[in-house]
């Protein structure tokens, strides 16, 4: 009985399984093969050389290559950590805010936040280095307005990633305010009205009960946002190209300039295969956190 | 045979033989460049042109941002729905043709470019003596000053050394007024490497001398020397001069708007000042590169671009596009004896490499801003173009930017330059 059983589960489960190896598994394992090879992507795989850990030793040496490995990974990093630090809070504040069904024009507001995600990158990009503009950008005119002088946002290695960062978090905070209004939904509201018979405030009550339901609806919307800011490629392409010094040149971006315009496929595969154990090692570290809070 | 089954038979043979017939004859060709709309505007007009004694042929045309052409080209050219024809820069020759990317030219175009073409452009087209692109362009690299700032800041004449230009650029900057003396671009790497270049040979250096770098020579520590020069004095202020993919942005807002001096720029962007300017295009004037202390005289970079054929296109395809090329080039295809190319290249103020163009558009190449390039042309030094440049370029590019904001000193970045290039052009002559 307990084999037909299985036959059958592995009947039903074999077209599934077949395509997210075909389409995902093979892909992965093909990178991290790559990854200990000397290849041209322009060269069929046949003509890979194994080479060992060279193209690790590579990327983490002290050349050219490796020196603009790790100002990549550093950047990609830092970009990941600035955009998860500001859309989490704001998409709860965000949340909180539209949820009241007594605050007038809730819905607008919940339409117009949403709207950002749903507008294409190309046009984000284009509107904001127009905003962005040293000399004639309107963010710079209206600093101008307070008696702050110009600034050079995308023209300076300070500030170019972080306004990448505040682009990345325009866009992105309506998508993670509407997950936040889910995990909202779920919060039975007699809890709410049991803490106010017990003299709770308002802060009280975001405190001991909205922040703790949250938790799975937080670490959902946090993966989802590290791999979103993980994968950043477009606005880098569209508007600073990697620049200036190299100081918006994340990893997405540097892998396709080494792989693709380089033909370094190698190289290539072993910062995609580093880039995907970081990720591995994070999301990780997340579960592990928020399962030993559940225990707690 | 029942009627039925007789009318169906006829209907499936006539609609297996007529467009047969049809697609027998057509060929479908794309081309790929970085033009903007209106130049491809003009190319497809060309293509209009070539149809009507070649309606078998079709060309389509497909532009993309310059940032992303060599990735367009080598994502896919590897197969055979690639572009057929691609606009390319010299440099990404070598390896493009190592890849098996591009074609050789067949013979008889290679005969007709050998003969007509000057025999350095020529060179450039080709990788171990086969030829695989068809010349068009060639940019050089001259000075570019705004007179009414210079008249305003009481300059008679444009710099004709590196002191001159180092009093002129410090008497341009005016910081009140957000105004530079000059313009030293980043965030694009041949913006970037072709200026400091220019300077360096004007300086009786070289980038790359017998295929191995050459910026430890003492002439390249006094063009590193130069730049932190011009950035701790204030005369030269990075923030002012960055570019974005189109190769546009802040540095030639800065420069069309009146806040920046001077600049180190190609003939190629007379449209792009043109369209900024208006009618204060005027304004702009051309002049040699600065001599520095242990030049000769004036000397600057010159590159070139060609048209290759992708070398995975079907035999049609690609007998086609060589034919559609050689039209496209040839003094018959334009007016007045000039080609169809020369006539969209003239039409961004690019300088036509074919012999007979240079000659049918000598009215338009005398003029003030263009003259200025023309007359450089002669002393200019070609890129070098080595396996690995493009890897060489981006990485002194960081080098440079890193000095131009601060990061090291004029001795570390030429250390450091010096060093990566000996590693990338080693690396890349394996």
């Amino acid at each position: 009985m307990i084999q037909r059983y299985r036959a059958s589960a592995g009947i039903m489960l074999a077209p599934a399984v077949t395509l997210i190896g075909i389409f995902i598994l093979l892909p992965m394992l093909l990178t991290v093969w790559l990854s200990f090879q000397d290849w041209s992507t322009q060269t069929p795989f046949s003509s890979a050389s194994f080479i060992g850990l060279d193209n690790c030793r590579e990327i983490f040496g002290a050349s050219s290559v490796g020196r603009d490995f790790k100002v990549a990974l550093i950047n990609t990093a830092i970009y990941t950590a600035l955009s998860v630090i500001l859309i989490l809070p704001l998409s709860v504040a965000f949340g909180l805010m539209v949820y009241q069904h007594d605050v007038a024009g809730g819905t607008a507001l919940r339409t117009v936040l949403f709207s950002t995600y749903m507008v294409p990158m190309i046009a984000v990009a284009l509107v904001w280095s127009k905003l962005y503009s040293p000399s004639e950008g309107p963010l710079n005119q209206m600093l101008g307005l307070i008696g702050i002088g110009p600034q050079p946002f995308l023209s300076s290695p300070r500030s170019a990633l972080i306004s990448i960062v505040f682009l990345n978090v325009w866009q992105q905070v309506g998508y993670f305010t509407v997950l936040a209004i889910a995990g909202l939904t779920q919060i039975p509201g007699s809890l709410y009205e049991a803490a106010k018979l017990d003299g709770a405030n308002r802060f009280e009550q975001f405190r001991f009960i909205t922040l703790p339901l949250m938790r799975r609806t937080l670490l959902f919307s946090a993966v989802i946002a590290i791999i979103n800011a993980v994968q950043v490629f477009e606005p880098v392409a569209l508007i600073t190209q990697g620049g200036p010094v190299g100081s918006t040149n994340v990893l997405t971006y540097h892998i396709r300039r080494v792989g693709i315009e380089r033909a370094q496929g190698g190289l290539g595969s072993a910062m995609a295969v580093m880039l995907m154990l970081s990720l591995i090692v994070v999301v990780c570290a997340l579960f592990a956190l928020a399962n030993r809070k559940d225990r707690e | 045979m029942s009627f039925a089954w007789t009318s169906k038979l006829a209907l499936a043979a006539g609609l297996a033989i007529l467009p047969a017939t049809a697609w027998a004859q057509s060929v479908n060709i794309s081309y790929l460049t970085h033009w903007s709309p209106e130049t491809v505007a003009l190319l497809e007009a060309a293509a209009k042109d070539y149809a009507k004694t070649n309606p078998d042929v079709s060309v389509t045309v497909r532009a993309v941002p310059f940032g992303d052409l060599l990735t367009t080209l080598r994502s896919q050219g590897g197969g055979s729905d690639g572009p057929t024809i691609g606009g390319i820069y010299d440099l990404w020759l070598p390896e493009l043709a190592r890849d098996k990317l591009v074609a050789p030219a067949p013979d008889a175009v290679a005969s007709e470019v050998k003969a007509s073409w000057p025999a350095g452009i020529t060179s450039a087209a080709s990788v171990g003596g086969t030829l695989y692109g068809i010349p068009n362009e060639i940019d050089v690299y001259a000075l570019n000053y705004n007179k009414a700032l210079f008249k305003q800041a009481g300059i008679a004449a444009p710099p004709k050394t590196w002191d001159e230009f180092k009093d002129a650029a410090k008497k341009l900057t005016n910081k009140e007024a957000g105004q530079q003396g000059f313009g030293m671009i980043n965030s694009w790497a041949a913006g970037v490497v072709h200026p400091f270049a220019s300077l360096l040979v004007s300086n009786g250096g070289e980038l790359v001398k017998d295929g191995k770098p050459a910026l430890d020579s003492p002439q390249a520590t006094q063009t590193f020397q130069l730049y932190e020069d011009l950035i701790k004095s204030g005369a030269s202020v990075p923030a002012m001069a960055t570019a974005d993919a189109n190769t546009t942005g802040p540095f030639l807002d800065n420069f069309v708007s009146g806040k920046t001096g001077m600049i180190i720029m190609a003939n190629w962007w007379e449209s792009a000042l043109k369209t900024g300017m208006g009618s204060k295009f005027a304004d702009i004037a051309t002049a040699p590169i600065p001599v520095g202390p242990s030049g000769d005289k004036p000397h600057s970079i010159s590159y070139s671009w060609m048209t290759v054929v992708n070398a995975n296109a079907g035999a049609a395809e690609q007998k086609a596009a060589w034919d559609f090329l050689a039209w496209l080039n040839n003094p018959k295809s334009g007016k007045n004896g000039a080609s169809a190319m020369s006539d969209i290249l003239m039409s961004m103020g690019i300088l036509p490499s074919r012999l007979s163009d240079i000659d049918a558009h000598k009215d338009k190449l005398g003029s003030e801003f263009l003259s200025g390039y023309v007359s450089v042309l002669t002393d200019a030094k070609p890129f070098p173009v080595v396996p690995g440049g493009q890897e060489f370029s981006e990485s002194l590019q960081q080098t440079i930017e890193a000095l131009q904001y601060g990061q090291v000193s004029a001795k570390d970045a030429q250390a450091t330059a010096q060093a990566d290039a000996t590693a990338i052009l080693e690396r890349a002559a394996k």
